[in-house]
């Protein structure tokens, strides 16, 4: 791991990330999971000033469309939990709205595929 | 006449009277004498006195210095170490960013940079090390780490933003002093309440006001503040009481040694203090471009590299605009071939791995040979040793 002796050199970060979040918790994990997907809430075109510059900027990435939680913390520099506790308390204010990932596909019923086998196998087998 | 120098009686009364002036005149001189030597005696003593005075002031500040020099390097040792346990925190906080201990690394976190405010109060009573250089930054971003410096930081609201960013040498300082007021504010008022900070700019400069709700100081304290504050600098660590109380005696050295002020005498509408830290112009600058939206910067920045694979990322920025080379983040770069190709890898020894290269090598270049070689692929070739050696020297 070479690469990472040059990070020793620099010097911690001036705000911490625990700041930037403001002392709040993770959210549940069913809330905002990697693959959920978020965009800025229609209708907002006062942007509150209150916003930290890391809340305006994820909300600047979030509002040309659909990102998932994945996608998003990838643009920035902090961890994902980070990325997730920001998320989250964008939602609350209303700022952000997410929708759920497309369920998977529920598995055929193993009765039809087996009745489906042996009609094959009657006509062709 | 006669009669009475025939008196006997009056020759006893002359040599008594003789005696007696001589005697009082002995004494005269002796009074005088020992006059002289008690006033000798007097001044002998002011002397001793004036002595032991200042050799128990030198005594003084000797032991003092002593004990700053002690302090300070005890000190430093200990910035050192927070320093180096926050680099090794953020680099934990980015490994397990998706995991639940993410929480418990952020509280870590900020015990952590309260020990290391601690030792740097310390160190500045001390004249000693105020910490690593720091990059200009927005003063929001100051106002924050001094925050994020606090034990009871969540109660901390900051209310407003100001378009200036303060120049690198006064980062520390600004940020030290506004921890310390923060931390009396939060200190001294009540747990629900809150700590409103507000920027505001002035003609002379900007003016950070720290209001809390607490139960403001009384007369006593209010001129303890004062004197540190304005008149009389604290020097060393004597005279803080115990328990000691850092905050006043730090803000006054750190606002004479960077030229700064801060006034606590005015009281806060919500009944607490109102401290005031006002920032000359000197050490404003104009809002830092690259590090106040960081986010915002690297995340628009980053995509377009990514989008063209790991050996578009590698061409794109292994050169600055001045031809010299640019050091890179290498981190994403060991994800992708150190995970493909080390299970791989360890199946075989060295020399198969070899054999097994140079088979390939051998492929491409009959191949080459028999088709018609472009200078394409000829590029292409002299391209890849170049990125997988990347990968190699990373993983």
């Amino acid at each position: 791991m070479t690469g990472q002796e040059g990070w020793q050199s620099e010097a911690p970060e001036l705000v911490r990330p625990y700041v930037i979040t403001k002392g709040r918790g993770l959210p549940d994990d069913g809330d905002l999971s990697l693959i959920t997907l978020v965009t800025a809430a229609a209708g907002q075109p006062q942007r509150p000033s209150r916003l930290s510059p890391e809340e305006q900027s994820l909300l600047d990435l979030c509002s040309a469309g659909y990102l998932s939680v994945a996608e998003i913390a990838g643009h920035t520099q902090f961890p994902l939990g980070v990325v997730r506790i920001l998320l989250a308390s964008l939602m609350e204010g209303g700022h952000l709205m997410t929708r759920p990932p497309v369920a998977r596909a529920r598995l055929a019923d193993k009765e039809i595929l087996e009745e489906v086998l042996n009609g094959l196998r009657a006509k062709f087998g | 006449m006669t009669e009475y120098t025939g008196n006997p009686l009056l020759w006893v009364a002359l040599v008594a009277l003789v005696a007696a002036a001589v005697l009082i005149s002995r004494q005269r001189r002796a009074a005088r004498a020992l006059r002289q030597q008690v006033q000798g005696l007097r001044d002998h003593y002011t002397e001793l006195e004036n002595d032991y005075g200042k050799s128990v002031q030198a005594a003084q500040e000797r032991a003092e210095d002593e004990t700053k020099t002690v302090l300070k390097s005890a000190m430093r040792t200990l910035q050192g170490l927070a320093a180096e346990q926050q680099l090794v925190l953020s680099r934990l906080q980015n490994k397990y960013g998706d995991s639940p201990l993410l929480q418990d690394l952020l509280e870590i976190d900020h015990t952590n940079s309260q020990f290391g405010r601690r030792a740097q109060s310390i160190a500045v009573l001390c004249d000693g090390w105020l910490g690593g250089r720091r990059d200009t930054a927005s003063v929001y971003d100051v106002v924050r780490s001094a925050q994020g410096r606090i034990r009871h930081f969540r109660r901390v609201d900051i209310l407003s933003q100001v378009d200036f960013g303060i120049t690198s040498r006064a980062v520390e300082p600004v940020a030290l002093a506004l921890a310390e007021l923060l931390d009396n504010a939060t200190s001294y008022s009540s747990p629900d309440t809150v700590v409103e900070i507000n920027i505001r700019t002035v003609p002379k400069g900007i003016c950070v006001v720290v209001d809390d709700a607490g139960v403001g100081m009384s007369d006593e304290e209010r001129a303890r503040a004062d004197k540190l504050l304005a008149t009389e600098r604290a020097s060393g660590v004597a005279g803080l009481g115990n328990p000691p109380q850092f905050g006043f005696a730090v803000i006054g050295l750190l606002c004479e040694r960077f030229g700064f002020e801060v006034s606590v005498d005015s009281s806060s509408p919500y009944g607490g203090v109102r401290a005031v830290v006002l920032l000359p112009h000197e050490l404003l600058t104009a809002m830092p471009e690259k590090k106040a939206p960081a986010p915002a910067a690297r995340g628009t920045a980053r995509p377009v590299p990514d989008a063209g694979g790991p050996e578009a990322a590698a061409l794109a920025s292994s050169e600055t605009g001045d031809g010299l080379p640019r050091r890179r983040r290498k981190r994403p770069m060991a994800i992708v071939p150190g995970s493909a190709s080390a299970p791989r890898a360890a199946g075989r020894s060295d020399s198969e791995q070899a054999q097994v290269m140079g088979a390939f090598q051998r492929g491409t270049r009959s191949g080459r040979v028999t088709e018609t070689a472009g200078p394409d692929g000829a590029d292409r070739t002299s391209d890849t040793p170049g990125a997988s050696s990347e990968g190699h020297e990373v993983s």
